[in-house]
């Protein structure tokens, strides 16, 4: 009966996308002189958005690993390459964090923008829409585009708004990696293309290309992903780019954008290449167990809090991309739960360290201490935000880790070792600027305000989200499961 | 049968006809006492959009199919096509120019009428189905480029532009007839559809015995093409003429002739000659003018020498469809020049635009995004497509150039592509770095533009922004084209 409805409603799964898209057209046209109107308006656009997504959970049926609320839309006929627009069990949760994160994020910078105030709130929709798109995309060119089409709004946010000179340098890091990242990508797409004749996702994943084929193709789509995730050799630019954009900017950077490579990796690379990713799984275990000690140690002896955040969110999609190669049902499945707890977490604590620098303009460690003092509601939202980073039981973070580490000892024990030894480091960079930022005596004379209403109201959905997935996760699960066994059967994974 | 025929031409002799009549009456009024000289380029102008807009609409309305003058000019949906982009690129350049002239002290109304005698040898050119109704079409058109380019007495930049302009595009010329004659004298026709009769299974080798004249006949056109549309060995002179020639007058030769040519090296190369002699050529000068145009437009610090090496890069990707010669590749060379086609028209118009002062350095652009917001987002969006980043139109051109060098084998030509893409992209966004995140020392106001210009912006703005959800009618036009070029045998 819901499915009949969805099919027949005019308010379908493609009136998502463009939806913070248009939002956005209709405040370009607004005068820049009334700022309040524009204000309220950009984050209604995204709200609108989000509370479509509520509405395909609710008829999302999980007991198939069907695509669901498929829509196809003619886009180049001759060529058979058309815009199918579906979602199954992958892409349902990564869709529900952009569309709440944005509309809630985006008064949040507010106060601290001075220049190009109604730019900044057209920008936000605009990118919102291009993520919404790359995770509804059953097809495999349209998702590189609006991959790709994501680092237009994202290079104009960090470089008009970032907060210091060095942020041209991000900007400009940034720009080139995903960029030299996504052609390689393009390439093989166009090849992809060539040899079969579609871009269809369905009809892709039940094509069989030979072993050496599979091997050249998953390095290119590797390229792109491996920089948006970010893997260890191509990390510099997220660090770089976490610190010099705007608090808003760096919510988008560290809940969203990092999901897309490993949402790449479930949704092309495992499924189309089965065998090129048995083969290649060491070499992803092997970089990501890297990557968890490197950059968690890194954390340590770096002075800005929004580089340590920045280097826990490495280390943590290395978890992620450690449990997406353990291809089995738990492994895939704590990986994708720890995609959305993880942007819930880190895009947190980035508002936090935010609010800080607000008040203080600055954020080097050793300028601030004795924060409970002066900050306490600030100080407490840190504490569990903290806490959840470090994965403690009944936080979401726990629920993905737990099944990402069990996944990966069924494959490789040394693995699922060394990353476990990331749970410990992350506690101790975690708690000690925790106690270097809040404890201690106050090192500054100047008085500052606790947040009011507005800045904590923010944190609730977050707050919420975290201790549902921690304390009640079997919801969560549910619809996917059908959808990761389908994957990993289809990949026969399961020996 | 010269009924038909003459009616075939109708919107050549219209222009033609046009032409004259303006000279006329821009000679008259303009050398009048009784009017007090009237300086006319304003009006030319309006006059020569008008005789343009009206021979766009006689080309659509005439029959896509003809074969006028003895098989000397083809008029097929190539030809149609392709005409009624040059005209509409004619007619915008001439919305660009009109108050620029004046701008740039250049109050001769013979601008204009040298407009349009060029683009009545464009139309020609599009259509010349025979070595000498070709020849006889490109010369006109590059004398008329000459005298523009040297059009500014006054400045030593456009003199010594329209010098060198002239010097290496008659030394062009000269190879390209030189390669007719070698043609004209190891076959004895000058005929395209004969000559494609006579070479088709032809084996073109260096060394084959008497094949050599044909092959050097084919190497020089080759060379002398190449020269025109500035491919990288050979293009040596374009940055110079196009920093040097008055802005309007570069923004035109940046923009026709690059349409007239190609299409006439499309039925030259892909239907008279078709051999892999061409192919290696094309393989060669593509990969040199993608990396040369993106390493060399990354020093440089004046505008018009960017956009200079920026279109020789875009030349390169074109010749990536040259190269592949299948269907594929030829309709990604017609999508590829019809898209930066418009991207030009784009930039050329905004470079118009900001004239407060001479326009001149790209560091004069700091502080255009507080100055004239709207502007600058213009050309950031029009520099990302050039970069060739999605959604926009250049992704579509370079996507699907790529795809048709992957489809034909080609990796080595895609990959180099792809990689002097992203270099490219660096010297793009440097525009965009400048507009928004620099603080420059001075402000530069610029006058507002005229309605004329920032309506041809829009247009131009609109179709490059949204292109990407809506590309089916332009493909299945390019296809129509490249199936014309290939099949009418």
């Amino acid at each position: 009966m819901f499915q009949f409805v969805a099919e027949f409603s005019p308010a379908n799964l493609s009136g998502l996308i463009p939806c913070p898209s248009l939002g956005s057209l209709i405040l370009s046209v607004l005068p820049d002189s009334r700022i309040r109107p524009i204000r309220s308006l950009g984050p209604c656009a995204s709200l609108i958005t989000s509370s479509y997504s509520p509405v395909f959970r609710m008829q999302f049926d999980n007991s198939t690993a069907k695509s669901q609320f498929v829509e196809t839309l003619r886009w180049l006929p001759y060529s058979n390459i058309n815009s199918v627009i579906g979602i199954d069990g992958l892409p349902s949760f990564s869709v529900v964090p952009t569309t709440f994160l944005i509309p809630i994020r985006i008064p949040v910078g507010w106060s601290s923008i001075e220049s190009y105030k109604k730019e900044y709130i057209i920008a936000f929709p605009i990118s919102e829409s291009f993520m919404i798109a790359v995770f509804r995309m059953l097809d495999i060119l349209l998702p590189h585009v609006f991959l790709e089409s994501v680092s237009i709004p994202m290079f104009i946010i960090m470089g008009v708004w970032g907060s210091r000179q060095r942020k041209i340098r991000a900007a400009y890091q940034f720009f080139l990696y995903t960029l030299l990242g996504s052609v390689f990508m393009l390439l093989a797409i166009l090849f992809i293309f060539i040899e079969t004749g579609t871009t269809d996702l369905h009809i892709l994943s039940t094509t069989e290309f030979s072993e050496r084929r599979q091997i050249s193709l998953w390095l290119a789509l590797l390229a792109s992903f491996s920089v948006k995730v970010p893997m260890v050799p191509v990390h510099i630019w997220l660090p770089e780019a976490h610190v010099e954009a705007p608090t808003a900017g760096s919510v988008i950077l560290a809940g969203i954008l990092s999901k897309l490579g490993t949402y790449g990796f479930s949704r092309f690379s495992i499924p189309m290449f089965p065998e090129a990713t048995l083969y290649f799984t060491p070499l992803i275990h092997t970089s990501s167990v890297i990557a968890i000690p490197y950059t968690s140690l890194t954390t340590i002896r770096q002075i800005d809090p929004k580089k340590i955040i920045a280097y826990s969110s490495v280390a943590h999609m290395n978890f992620v991309t450690i449990g997406m190669f353990s291809p089995n049902i738990q492994g895939i499945e704590g990986s994708i739960l720890l995609m959305p707890s993880h942007g819930l977490v880190s895009s947190a604590l980035s508002l936090c360290v935010g609010a800080l620098y607000d008040r203080h303009k600055t954020r080097l460690v050793k300028y601030h201490g004795g924060l409970v003092s002066t900050m306490p509601n600030p100080s407490i939202i840190f504490l569990f935000f903290t806490l959840a980073n470090m994965s403690l039981p009944g936080t979401s973070s726990f629920i993905g880790e737990f099944p990402i580490l069990v996944g990966a000892f069924q494959r490789n024990s040394l693995v699922a070792a060394l990353a476990a030894l990331g749970m410990i480091l992350s506690a101790a960079y975690s708690l000690w600027l925790y106690n270097r930022v809040v404890f201690g005596n106050s090192k500054t004379l100047y008085k500052s305000s606790d947040s009011d209403r507005r800045e904590v109201l923010i944190f609730l959905p977050s707050i919420s989200g975290v201790i549902w997935m921690g304390v009640y996760p079997s919801v969560f699960p549910e619809c996917m499961h059908t959808s990761v066994s389908n994957l990993v059967q289809h990949g026969k994974f399961d020996q | 049968m010269f009924e038909h025929d003459f009616s075939a031409l109708f919107p050549e002799i219209f222009l033609i006809n046009a032409t004259i009549i303006l000279l006329l009456y821009g000679v008259f009024i303009s050398t009048s006492k009784q009017y007090d000289y009237l300086p006319l380029v304003r009006n030319a102008g309006w006059l020569g959009l008008l005789s343009v807009l009206i021979t766009i609409v006689l080309v659509a309305a005439g029959a896509p199919l003809a074969n006028p003058f003895y098989n000397n000019l083809m008029k097929d949906n190539l030809t149609y096509y392709c005409q009624i982009f040059l005209l509409l690129s004619t007619a915008s350049t001439i919305v660009m120019c009109l108050d620029s002239f004046k701008q740039e002290s250049l109050n001769a109304f013979e601008s204009i009428v040298l407009i349009l005698f060029p683009t009545r040898s464009m139309l020609f050119l599009i259509s010349a189905y025979d070595s000498i109704a070709m020849y006889l079409a490109i010369e006109p058109q590059s004398l008329c480029f000459y005298a523009i380019a040297a059009s500014k007495r006054d400045s030593e930049f456009s003199t010594e532009a329209g010098l060198k302009y002239s010097i290496s595009g008659a030394f062009s010329s000269g190879i390209l007839l030189f390669g007719r004659s070698m043609i004209y004298g190891f076959t004895g026709i000058t005929n395209f559809e004969e000559l494609a009769k006579i070479l088709t299974g032809y084996e073109i080798t260096l060394f084959g015995a008497e094949s050599s004249g044909i092959f050097m006949g084919i190497l020089f056109i080759a060379v002398g093409f190449l020269f025109k549309i500035t491919a990288v060995p050979f293009h040596m002179w374009a940055p110079d003429v196009y920093e040097g020639s008055p802005t309007p007058v570069t923004a035109f030769f940046s923009i026709a002739p690059k349409i007239s040519i190609l299409a006439n090296m499309l039925r030259v190369s892909i239907y008279s000659f078709y051999d892999l002699a061409w192919q290696e050529l094309f393989f060669f000068c593509s990969i040199a003018s993608l990396i040369s145009g993106a390493l060399a437009a990354m020093a440089q610090k004046r505008v018009k020498r960017l956009l200079a090496y920026s279109s020789i890069g875009h030349v390169g990707y074109l010749l990536i469809g040259f190269s592949c010669g299948t269907i594929e590749g030829i309709q990604s060379l017609l999508i590829g020049i019809l898209i930066y086609v418009s991207m030009t028209i784009n930039a050329f118009a905004i470079v118009l635009a900001l004239r407060k002062t001479r326009f001149e350095y790209i560091a004069d652009l700091g502080a255009l995004a507080r100055t004239n917001p709207i502007l600058a987002i213009t050309l950031s969006i029009t520099m990302f497509s050039y970069a060739g980043i999605p959604p926009l139109a250049g992704f579509r051109s370079k996507f699907y150039l790529f795809f048709a060098a992957l489809g034909c084998g080609a990796y080595l030509l895609a990959l180099i592509g792809v990689v002097t893409s992203v270099i490219s992209c660096f010297h793009y966004i440097r525009l965009v770095k400048i507009m928004y995140l620099d603080t420059p020392k001075t402000w530069i106001l610029y006058k507002p533009m005229e309605p004329e210009k920032s309506l041809l912006l829009a247009i131009s703005f609109l179709f490059i922004s949204l292109f990407f959800p809506y590309p089916s009618p332009l493909f299945s036009v390019t296809h129509k084209m490249a199936l014309s070029l290939c099949y009418i045998r």
